[in-house]
């Protein structure tokens, strides 16, 4: 309250602070719009686009419907999906074509499309070697035993999806049937060659 | 004898001789400082109350965890009762009203124009704290809403909206009469701050209270408020005084203009859709836009900086001796941190580690205390003894407030912070590490925080005695001129009279 202490007091203690008029940094508004750019990309994949019925972890959807449980055909044919892509689609391809050279293609293949199912159910079980023509074109083979490993269901899953798959129209293969199969095989069948394949029945 | 200086200088003589060399037609900045005084006695002072409630409360509440026995037999003095009512003792009791004076004198001195009808704003002010007596009450006896922030039971929340919108209302007609056409960026900051809280809050009751809305819209409305009052209210009130104290005690203009409308305008824009976790029980939209809102928050965050880096840059250590610059630079750091802990618990990979954990505590506390509390002090350091007149009674002891501050909350949120990554660590290896032993893991990262608060208490205590000091004063001070004003007839007379008296005494 003395005087000693008005000679401290800063001139600008009661003008009001001024602000300068100069301009915002142009890299802030490049950086904003960036931003914002990335942002929006961000969220076009992770938001699941408003969909009420879409919750964290999943993004959208389609992802969703991919964990949904199915019952019946639709979930035979899941089941086969997720085994065919995972050990036969790495050779015969996802989309049933084959691949030039390795595998012939399951789409439209005459051993694929008939009417029982007897000699398809012992390819997976078996395996193939030597030469084998499939749609005109004759390809020198060597497939082991894929489907010895799998169990009756879901061999048999696979082979109702590969026969109702890619414009094949064929009829459901039963667990019972692949499991018949597997026991007239026996323990450690040998792999068929074409000659033996086309004398089976079908 | 008298620090002055420190608060940038107010001094009875000074002043004066500023209000009568004020050319005519010009009101002087003594006389809008006068006419805010009672009101801000009433805010201010309330305030400081509340504040050392809340620190006392939260200091029991945070013994609990290493002392669980202590206190334990009262239904009222439980952690679940204790914490919120500490947390709304801050937030409604201090931060608010103090942001509310904060803003009616920024408002009336940057337009201007005197506080006419000051009781409105003083009835209303003793009714905002008359509010936060019945909600915290409310909270104690059991009475809680339930919702984060939002516990006070209608008694408290009712009286406290009322007392908002009174004044809010009576700010902005002192902003309505501004007598520039141009805008200070400050005013932008408080005016909207002033429009935000009656949106949400009436929002927020009316949703979550009155028609409560279904499921999880509720979750979503309660972090929606919660962001919208922590970090938009409290941002836009707190940059607004800081945009106005730093370059004015630094004396050097704020850069710039259009830097700070751009950090304005991008941060409401973008700060009001954060607030709901990432990996909430929501539809995957709601979660996704806030952590892109929260990515968004850098530009605002990045302009802020600039703002307050390209305005006090070089003259940080000549303002030093100044207490209110001590806050408020402080105060500005923090919510720069703050803002970095809150893009971060926005990442979902981040947020997998922070969620559930002391992580967001840390980032609460650090944003109402260590940036809105502590921006407020230096504030009210600046503005009370003008508005009162009279120079605070322990001057010296703002800056030891501010080091026990600037420690307790350091002390607070860093254990915190890091406990919480740990905890978050731990509690994600749930093969390795036992809940228990997650549990008793933060025991000493708690003790710190502990101490913290003890240190928080003390520096409040010290802000209390100053401003209740400074109300006895003014008090006195009053008292005194009524007395002279009844005596002064007979001045010449008595006073002879008296001294006669005196000397025969003596005799």
């Amino acid at each position: 309250m003395s005087d000693e202490t008005k000679s401290s007091i800063p001139p600008t203690s009661d003008t009001e602070p001024s602000v300068s008029r100069s301009t915002v940094p142009v890299w802030i508004i490049v950086l904003t719009l960036v931003l914002l750019f990335l942002g929006m990309v961000y969220f076009d994949h992770h938001s699941g686009w408003f969909d009420s019925q879409v919750y964290g972890p999943y993004a959208s959807s389609e992802e969703l419907e991919l964990y949904q449980p199915k019952s019946g055909a639709a979930a035979l044919l899941a089941r086969g999906k997720a085994h065919y892509d995972q050990v036969c689609g790495l050779c015969h391809g996802i989309d049933g074509l084959g691949k030039p050279g390795q595998a012939p293609p399951l789409a439209g293949s005459e051993w694929v499309n008939t009417k029982g199912f007897e000699r398809l159910t012992h390819i997976p079980l078996a395996g193939v070697s030597g030469q084998l023509s499939v749609k005109g074109q004759t390809w020198g083979l060597a497939m082991p035993a894929m489907g010895a490993a799998m169990s009756d269901e879901d061999l048999a899953a696979v082979l109702t999806y590969i026969r109702s798959s890619w414009g094949n129209k064929d009829g459901p293969v039963t667990a019972d049937e692949v499991k018949a199969a597997r026991s007239a095989l026996g323990a450690h069948p040998l792999p068929m060659s074409g000659n033996q394949m086309s004398k089976m029945p079908e | 004898m008298s620090t002055n200086a420190k608060f940038g200088g107010a001094s009875v003589p000074a002043s004066r001789l500023v209000s009568s060399l004020a050319p005519p037609g010009e009101i002087s900045s003594t006389d809008i400082d006068r006419s805010c005084c009672i009101p801000l006695l009433a805010l201010f002072g309330g305030a400081a109350l509340w504040l050392v409630v809340g620190s006392v409360l939260a200091l029991i509440a945070s013994i609990k965890f290493h002392a669980p026995d202590f206190l334990a037999n009262c239904a009222c003095l439980t952690y679940g009762r204790l914490q919120p009512v500490a947390d709304d003792a801050l937030l409604y009791g201090f931060c608010l009203p103090a942001g509310l004076g904060v803003a009616l004198w920024l408002l009336a001195r940057l337009s201007g124009t005197p506080l006419r009808g000051a009781i409105v704003p003083i009835v209303a002010a003793n009714l905002w704290h008359l509010g936060v007596f019945v909600g915290l009450a409310g909270i104690l006896i059991g009475d809680s809403s339930g919702f984060a922030w939002l516990e006070f039971p209608r008694g408290g929340s009712v009286p406290i909206f009322f007392a908002y919108l009174l004044l809010a209302l009576w700010s902005i007609m002192i902003f309505a009469g501004r007598r520039g056409r141009t805008l200070y960026p400050s005013q932008w900051f408080l005016v909207a701050a002033l429009f935000w809280f009656p949106w949400i809050y009436s929002s927020a009751n009316l949703f979550l209270l009155t028609s409560p809305v279904r499921g999880v819209a509720q979750a979503v409305i309660g972090w929606w408020f919660a962001n919208n009052l922590l970090v938009v209210w409290t941002g836009l009130v707190g940059l607004g005084a800081a945009f106005y104290f730093l370059p004015k005690i630094t004396g050097r203009p704020l850069q710039s203009h259009y830097l700070a409308l751009f950090a304005f305008w991008t941060f409401i824009l973008f700060a009001t859709w954060c607030g709901i976790p990432p990996g909430a029980p929501v539809p995957a939209w709601m979660p996704t836009l806030s952590a892109v809102a929260a990515a968004w928050l850098l530009v605002p965050w990045l302009a802020v900086f600039l703002v307050v880096w390209q305005t006090v840059h070089g003259s940080v250590r000549s303002s030093w001796n100044n207490t209110t610059f001590c806050f408020v630079g402080s105060g500005i750091d923090a919510f720069l941190l703050s803002g970095l802990m809150l893009m971060a618990m926005a990442c979902p990979q981040i947020s997998r580690f922070t969620n559930f954990t002391w992580f967001g505590s840390a980032e609460t506390q650090l944003r109402l205390y260590g940036f809105f509390a502590m921006t407020m002090f230096g504030a009210v350091y600046y503005i009370l003894p003008r508005a009162v007149g009279l120079e605070f009674p322990f001057p010296k002891l703002a800056r030891v407030h501010f080091w026990l501050s600037l420690a307790g909350i350091a002390l607070l949120v860093v254990p915190l912070a890091i406990g919480g990554i740990v905890q978050g660590w731990k509690l994600q290896h749930p093969d390795i590490v036992a809940f228990a032993d997650t549990t008793k893991a933060m025991l000493p990262f708690l003790r710190v925080s502990t101490t913290g608060l003890l240190l928080m208490l003390l520096g409040n205590l010290l802000f209390f005695a100053n401003v209740m000091g400074l109300t006895l004063r003014w008090k006195i001070a009053l008292l005194k001129q009524f007395i002279a004003f009844v005596k002064s007839p007979l001045e010449t007379t008595s006073a002879s009279a008296s001294l006669r008296r005196d000397k025969e005494v003596r005799a």
